[in-house]
C-alpha cells in the first residue's frame, strides 16, 4: 500500500515536473549570462545569476509595449463584461420569445476557426477606419461575445428562480434585479470570465500584429515574436527569454491566484 | 441546456401572476419584458452581428471577388475556386496540414487521457501538483515560440546538448525541411495538452465509484480497467476533443508556425490556414485568400463528420 503510494507520487511529480520543465528552464536560462546559456555540457541552473539580463530585456520591449497590452486585455474584459453580463442575464432570466433562437445564432460560429473569419474582420475594421489605432484592436476581439455571454447565461440560470421571483414581486424592474440581486452573487462567474478573458487577451498575438503592428501600439506578443527567428541575433538569448518571462508575469499571476475559477470556466463552457 | 430556459420561463411565468390576473395585465407585463430583454440583449448581440456573424458571412462572400482592398472588388465567380484546385502550393500545404493533424492530434489525445488518469485520484497535495500539469497554459504562442526556437536551435539548444550526450548529432530542428514540422508538432502538443487533460479530468470525475469497485471484485486488473471501463466512459470527451483539437492543429497552429518558421524551410511548415493568412496579408489577394479560408472551413466540418461517425459506429457495435 505504502510503497504503491509512493510510486503513484513519483510518477506524477516526474510527469508534472517534465510538462513544467521548459518554463523552469525557460527562468532559468533567462538569469544566465550568454556564454553559459550556450555552453556544452549545458547548464540547467545558472552558474552566475545575471540579473542584468532583466534590465536589457525591459528596454528591448520598451514600457510602452507593456502599457499596450494592459490596455489592450483591459480594454476588451471591459468592454465584453459590460455588454455581456446584461445579456447573458436576459437570455437566463427574462422570458423572451427570441431566446432560444439567439442561443442558436450564438453558438452556431462557436466551431468556425478563427483565421476563417480573421480576413473579413480586418476589412470590417479597415472600413471602419479603426487600423491602427487602440479601438480597433480592443473592439472588434470584445465583440466576440459568445463565450461570455454562455458563461454569464449559464451561471444566472443556475440562481434560484424563487429569489428573482420574490424581487419581481416587489416591484423591482429587470435592471434593479441584475444590479442588485444577480449580481452580487455572480462572484464566481466574473472571477472565471475575468481570468479567462484577460488571459487569453494579454496572449492574443495574431489579431494586434494584424490591425496595429507599429511601434506605438505595439503589444508584448508582437514585440516578442521576432525573437523566436533570431532576427535579433546580436542581443544575448538570454535577455530574449528574459523578455519572455517578463511578458509571462501578469497572467502567471492571475493564473495562480484564480486558477480553481479559470478551470471551471473552461471544462464548464468547453462540455457544452 | 435551451429546456432549462423555457422551463424557468414558463415557471415565473405562473409564479409572478398577481393573484387575479387580468388579460391586459399579462400582456403589459410581456410587453415589459420583452423590452427589457431586447435592450439588454442588444448592445451585446449587435456587436457579435458585426463582429462575428458579418465576418463569417463575409468570408464566403469574398470568395467570389478578386480584392486588393484598395481598388474596387471584381466578380470572379468560381475562378478563385478553379484557381484553387491548379495551385500547387495549396496542395503542398494541404499535405502539411494533414501530417500536422496526424503528427499533433492523436499524441495529444492519447498524453491527455494518461495524464488525467494519473491525476485522478484523491491522494492529498495532488491539487497541488496539478499546477505543474497545467504550466503550458499560461505560455503565449509568442513565449512558446520564442522558448522552443531556443530549445531547437542547431547549435546551443538544450534539445541538440542533450542528444550530443547520448552520442547523436541532432539536425537544426527548425530550418530542415524533414524535422521542422515534427518539432512543431510537439510544441504543439505540449501547448495543447492542459486543456485535453482537463476535459479528460472532468470526464473521469463523472464516473460512479462503484462501477471500478464491482470490477475490482470482479478481479479485473489496472489495464483491464482502464481498456473496459475508463476509457469507454469518456467517450463522449474524446469525440469533443478530437474535434476541438482537429481545429486547433489545422487552423490555430499557424500563429506559431508564423511565429517560428514562417512556413519554412521551403513550406514544410506551411499549412493551408497560414497560406490563406500569407496570401491576404503578405500578397493581398483578399478573394483568393478567403477561398482558401472556406476550403479549409470545409475539410474540419468534413473531419469533424468523420469523427462523429466513428464515434457513433463505436458505440453500436
Amino acid at each position: 500500500m505504502t510503497l504503491r503510494t509512493l510510486v503513484r507520487y513519483a510518477t506524477l511529480l516526474l510527469c508534472g515536473l517534465l510538462m513544467a520543465a521548459p518554463l523552469f528552464y525557460l527562468l532559468s536560462a533567462s538569469l544566465m549570462s550568454a556564454q553559459d546559456a550556450r555552453a556544452f555540457p549545458p547548464h540547467l541552473l545558472p552558474p552566475n545569476v545575471v540579473w542584468h539580463n532583466y534590465v536589457e530585456a525591459y528596454e528591448f520591449l520598451s514600457a510602452r509595449a507593456i502599457v499596450n497590452s494592459f490596455v489592450f486585455s483591459i480594454g476588451i474584459v471591459a468592454v465584453q463584461l459590460v455588454i455581456s453580463i446584461p445579456a447573458g442575464f436576459a437570455l437566463a432570466t427574462i422570458p423572451f420569445r427570441w431566446t432560444g433562437l439567439l442561443l442558436g445564432v450564438i453558438l452556431v460560429p462557436m466551431f468556425v476557426p478563427a483565421n476563417m473569419t480573421l480576413i473579413p474582420l480586418y476589412i470590417i475594421t479597415y472600413q471602419l477606419g479603426l487600423v491602427g489605432t487602440y479601438a480597433g484592436m480592443i473592439l472588434p476581439v470584445a465583440g466576440q461575445t459568445a463565450f461570455a455571454m454562455l458563461l454569464f447565461r449559464q451561471f444566472f440560470a443556475g440562481l434560484p428562480a424563487g429569489l428573482i421571483e420574490a424581487a419581481r414581486l416587489d416591484g423591482a424592474g429587470w435592471p434593479r434585479v441584475l444590479t442588485l440581486i444577480a449580481l452580487p452573487l455572480a462572484r464566481p462567474a466574473l472571477a472565471a470570465y475575468c481570468s479567462i478573458s484577460f488571459l487569453t487577451a494579454w496572449n492574443t498575438y495574431i489579431w494586434p500584429q494584424v490591425v496595429a503592428p507599429d511601434r506605438e501600439h505595439q503589444v508584448m506578443t508582437v514585440a516578442l515574436a521576432p525573437l523566436a527567428q533570431g532576427q535579433y541575433t546580436l542581443m544575448s538569448p538570454s535577455v530574449g527569454l528574459a523578455a519572455a518571462v517578463i511578458s509571462m508575469m501578469p497572467v502567471l499571476i492571475i493564473f495562480l491566484v484564480f486558477q480553481k475559477w479559470y478551470i471551471k470556466g473552461v471544462v464548464g463552457t468547453g462540455l457544452e | 441546456m435551451m429546456a432549462t430556459v423555457t422551463s424557468t420561463a414558463d415557471g415565473r411565468a405562473v409564479g409572478t401572476s398577481p393573484p387575479a390576473p387580468g388579460q391586459d395585465g399579462n400582456r403589459r407585463r410581456r410587453r415589459r419584458d420583452a423590452w427589457a430583454a431586447t435592450a439588454f440583449v442588444a448592445p451585446s448581440m449587435l456587436a457579435f452581428g458585426v463582429f462575428v456573424i458579418v465576418p463569417a458571412l463575409a468570408g464566403l462572400g469574398l470568395s467570389f471577388f478578386s480584392w486588393d482592398l484598395f481598388t474596387p472588388p471584381e466578380w470572379v465567380g468560381l475562378d478563385n475556386l478553379a484557381r484553387l484546385f491548379g495551385d500547387g502550393r495549396m496542395w503542398g500545404s494541404l499535405w502539411v496540414t494533414l501530417l500536422f493533424v496526424l503528427l499533433g492530434v492523436v499524441p495529444t489525445i492519447v498524453v491527455g487521457f494518461v495524464l488525467a488518469v494519473l491525476l485522478n485520484t484523491r491522494l492529498p497535495g495532488v491539487e497541488t501538483l496539478r499546477v505543474l500539469y497545467l504550466a503550458p497554459m499560461v505560455a503565449s504562442s509568442a513565449v512558446a515560440a520564442v522558448l522552443w526556437a531556443y530549445l531547437y536551435d542547431g547549435r546551443t539548444g538544450l534539445a541538440n546538448s542533450m542528444l550530443r550526450w547520448v552520442g547523436i548529432d541532432g539536425p537544426a530542428w527548425l530550418s530542415d525541411t524533414t524535422w521542422a514540422l515534427p518539432a512543431l508538432s510537439l510544441m504543439m502538443i505540449w501547448l495543447a495538452l492542459p486543456l485535453v487533460m482537463l476535459l479528460y479530468l472532468a470526464g473521469l470525475q463523472r464516473i460512479p465509484d462503484d462501477i471500478y469497485a464491482a470490477a475490482a471484485l470482479d478481479g479485473a486488473g489496472l489495464w483491464r480497467r482502464l481498456w473496459s471501463i475508463t476509457w469507454p466512459n469518456v467517450m463522449q470527451t474524446t469525440v469533443l476533443v478530437t474535434v476541438l483539437q482537429v481545429i486547433n492543429f489545422v487552423s490555430g497552429s499557424f500563429e506559431t508556425a508564423l511565429i517560428m518558421t514562417g512556413g519554412g524551410p521551403l513550406d514544410s511548415t506551411q499549412t493551408l490556414a497560414l497560406y490563406a493568412y500569407r496570401t491576404a496579408f503578405e500578397k493581398g489577394e483578399m478573394g483568393y485568400a478567403s477561398a482558401l479560408a472556406l476550403f479549409q472551413l470545409v475539410l474540419i466540418g468534413v473531419a469533424v463528420g468523420l469523427v462523429r461517425l466513428a464515434a457513433k459506429l463505436r458505440s453500436a457495435t
